[in-house]
């Protein structure tokens, strides 16, 4: 059916968001009625123009028997934008070239997009930030979701290739031969032993770029030997 | 013959003291370190050094060059 194809993804959601608002009613029974009423396709703007006596009218009355409170509630959902993790991320800041010297980019495994509360292999998102000692920016948000069609062997390699540019990576847990993964495409693995803020996670890093780096972390980002060697003198006294 | 840990790489996780039979690795100031006048890379001991199979970071504890 090629009607269905010039319907939106955001409309199908809404539909069914709607449908599932209304007693005995299915995406189905409500996508009949909107077509009898507005017609294929089904557009925003027609969507835009339905009011509760033409909702409830069209199809002989076939959603008449609905409490008008509920057709009300239905359709302020097919009206406006449904809130998902995704309309509701956080603003994402480009990065420039040249832009923070003496930063490290890191990604954080979520779910909610606030916490560090992803396992490696089953988050819905790496949250990556570039952070220096004093400036914070979300440069990306990763879906971890394999796109349609795409072959992919190994999910976890397919993960970590996703933050290959990553220099560390925060995690509420991830397994053996996943953290090796990690390791091997130069991504340092750090899993938490509760689940923290992302927040309060960068305000550690922070805290740890301004003193004094440890080698392996001076090294990932890009801080010269003969700088690192001031450290370790001061370190060693 | 003895081994070295590549401070710019040592993560300092600490995997390697513990399995040392000769107790040659110390915590140091920055990250770990191997004393190479005790350091007998596990020769009498173990086929391979310990500290090496341990270790999570590739390249991280090589050989001293004699």
């Amino acid at each position: 059916m090629t009607s269905q194809d010039t319907l939106s993804r955001e409309l199908a959601l809404r539909i069914g968001l709607a449908a599932r608002a209304l007693p005995d009613t299915d995406a189905k029974r409500l996508f009949t009625v909107l077509t009898s009423c507005i017609g294929l396709p089904i557009t925003e703007e027609k969507i835009g123009s339905l009011n509760l006596k033409t909702l409830k009218t069209a199809q002989e009355g076939e959603l008449s028997d609905i409490d008008d409170a509920l057709l009300k509630k239905a359709l302020h959902i097919l009206k406006h934008d449904v809130e998902t993790v995704a309309t509701r991320k956080p603003e994402i800041v480009s990065l420039g070239e040249g832009d923070m010297p003496g930063s490290v980019r890191i990604a954080c495994a979520s779910n909610d997009a606030v916490n560090v509360d992803g396992h490696f292999g089953s988050c819905s998102q790496f949250m990556v930030y570039q952070v220096s000692a004093d400036e914070t920016r979300l440069i990306d948000i990763r879906s971890t979701d394999i796109p349609d069609g795409l072959e992919v062997d190994d999910k976890n390699l397919y993960r970590a290739e996703l933050i290959q540019d990553c220099q560390v990576l925060y995690m509420a847990s991830v397994g053996g031969p996943a953290a090796a993964k990690i390791v091997k495409l130069g991504i340092h693995p750090i899993k938490l032993p509760s689940v923290e803020s992302i927040a309060d996670i960068i305000a550690q890093l922070q805290t740890v770029i301004a003193g004094t780096p440890p080698p392996w972390l001076a090294k990932v980002m890009g801080i010269e030997a003969s700088e690192r060697f001031r450290f370790e003198r001061e370190a060693t006294g | 013959m003895a081994l070295y840990i590549v401070e710019a790489d040592c993560i300092s996780c600490g995997d390697c003291e513990p399995v040392c039979p000769t107790n040659s690795i110390t915590e140091g100031a920055i990250v770990f370190k191997i004393d190479a006048k005790t350091c007998t890379e596990c020769e009498g001991d173990f086929d391979i050094p310990q500290c090496v199979k341990v270790c999570p970071i590739d390249n991280c504890i090589l050989p001293l060059e004699a």
